[in-house]
């Protein structure tokens, strides 16, 4: 299986990808993500505004047969969201870490300290 | 338990998942390009979890006509029935494809999932009917070849040997000392075969439709497939509550034809669902989602839904309380509790070119 994972993001158990800038962060789903779903033909994305809490649902991601929930590795504020994804989501499955699904305002930057590194997380997809 | 292929869909790395007690291919590549190489080349199935029992004897023919609601003596030797399986209420125990063999040896194929449910049904219904009764599923695998191109690629490999073998058409046939069974059926809506033979010789058969560029194809690819022909799956259009004129099958419940098992009930009853076809321009529908009418009413259920590789757009069968069916057929379905306008279909969503 394709696991491309690149070192300067963090990771979570729930394969997705942050981006740290401050105290924004940029979200989207792995590589080892894409490749688990299959083809991906549909995703939902928050509002912008909308506040989430740590690990609550922000959107969902559907491939032919499956969906899967998106949820949140902060707290905090949607700042934007990539809304190309919802017109062609199959970027997602070419090119996962340009797909960025989110930004965010950290409300509790601590919350970064729970992600996984690039080498922890590989470890860590080893295992399942 | 494990089909004969088994380590071959390990070796090519399918994502393997559990189906009616087997370790089941799901997926191999992609489900879309499984799924359009059946509709556009040829793919090939491992469908060796389906159920083989055979009726022999002077009253096969008569024995399968009272238990199933379908039509089985009239139609031509050498030709299989697709039909629902029902109890005297009329409810439904499976639907399955029945294909005569000879004039006394019929082959009935059912669904993985039904396989001792139908078997102990069947034998129960024996009665002083002259047939010997067996099911053979431990001995057989089947494999599906599906797709515009799976003709020629049988008449080349000569397994085929008759270019004429008709839709829904069985026939057995020697190849390499091993007799097969060959029908011109399938679950894909496209022209293909399903071929019934030993344990040894379905890996010799896999191996040589690989070579010859049929595309691997999982369960994921066939449920697509069958849904985008509409065609119903058992235990999500069909159930033990409910009748196939619940759910769109009147055309293979016989009313006229002498007396079979359910007939009574089913001349009397009146259909509490119908089941529809309903597309969506956003969103994918999915097994379960309410169905409401133009006031937000739930009136159903889906029943199975996808999103379609040809269409490109979701697709559900969904079954309908009869008495809330809206008369303009404007339909609602509530996905995640949002309410999206669902198009309604009397044709199936994609016209598949079997023959």
């Amino acid at each position: 299986m394709a696991n491309q994972i690149p070192g300067n993001l963090y990771y979570s158990k729930e394969h997705e990808w942050a981006k740290i800038e401050g105290t924004t962060a940029i979200i989207g789903i792995s590589d080892f993500a894409q490749s688990s779903l299959g083809d991906i033909v549909f995703v939902e994305l928050p509002d912008v505004g909308r506040k989430l809490k740590l690990e609550e649902s922000f959107g969902v991601v559907e491939s032919i047969k499956s969906v899967s929930d998106l949820y949140s590795p902060f707290s905090g504020e949607v700042l934007e969201v990539n809304s190309d994804l919802v017109n062609s989501p199959e970027q997602i499955n070419t090119s996962p870490y340009e797909s960025w699904m989110i930004k965010m305002k950290l409300s509790n930057p601590k919350d970064v300290d729970s992600m996984m590194s690039a080498s922890d997380y590989k470890n860590y997809c080893e295992s399942l | 338990m494990k089909t004969s292929l088994y380590e071959k869909h390990l070796a090519l790395k399918a994502k393997m998942g559990p189906f009616a007690g087997f370790e089941m291919p799901l997926q191999y590549t992609s489900v879309k390009d499984e799924a359009l190489a059946v509709r556009n080349n040829v793919g090939v199935f491992d469908v060796s979890h389906m159920g083989e029992f055979f009726v022999e004897g002077k009253d096969a023919y008569k024995f399968v006509d009272h238990i199933i609601t379908n039509d089985f003596l009239s139609g031509e030797k050498n030709k299989a029935v697709y039909s629902p399986l029902c109890r005297e209420n009329g409810t439904v125990i499976d639907d399955l494809i029945a294909y005569k063999l000879g004039p006394e040896r019929v082959l009935i194929c059912v669904n993985a999932s039904n396989i001792e449910k139908d078997f102990s049904w069947m034998q129960k219904q024996l009665g002083n009917y002259s047939v010997d009764f067996s099911n053979q599923s431990d001995k057989f695998s089947l494999l599906a070849l599906q797709g515009p191109k799976s003709e020629a690629m049988l008449l080349d490999l000569g397994i085929l040997k008759d270019r004429n073998l008709p839709y829904y058409g069985v026939m057995e046939s020697e190849f390499q000392n091993e007799n097969l069974i060959i029908a011109r059926t399938g679950y894909t809506g496209e022209d293909g075969f399903e071929i019934f033979c030993s344990h040894k010789m379905v890996n010799t058969l896999w191996d040589l439709f690989l070579k010859n560029q049929a595309l691997p194809c999982g369960l994921a690819a066939r449920d697509v497939l069958r849904l985008e022909v509409g065609y119903p799956l058992y235990g999500h259009e069909l159930n033990d509550t409910i009748t196939p004129l619940d759910s769109a099958l009147k055309w293979t419940v016989k009313l006229e034809k002498d007396n079979f098992i359910g007939k009574a009930a089913l001349e009397k009853y009146s259909p509490k669902f119908q089941l529809v076809k309903l597309s969506l321009d956003v969103g994918i529908p999915r097994e379960n989602y309410p169905v409401l009418d133009s006031f937000e009413k739930e009136i159903g259920r889906v029943t199975s839904g996808t999103m379609s590789v040809v269409t490109g757009k979701g697709i559900a069968m969904a079954l309908i309380e009869k008495s809330k069916m809206p008369e303009k057929k404007d339909f609602l379905i509530n996905i995640r509790n949002k309410f999206y306008k669902a198009n309604f279909h009397t044709k199936p969503f994609v016209s598949g070119g079997h023959k």
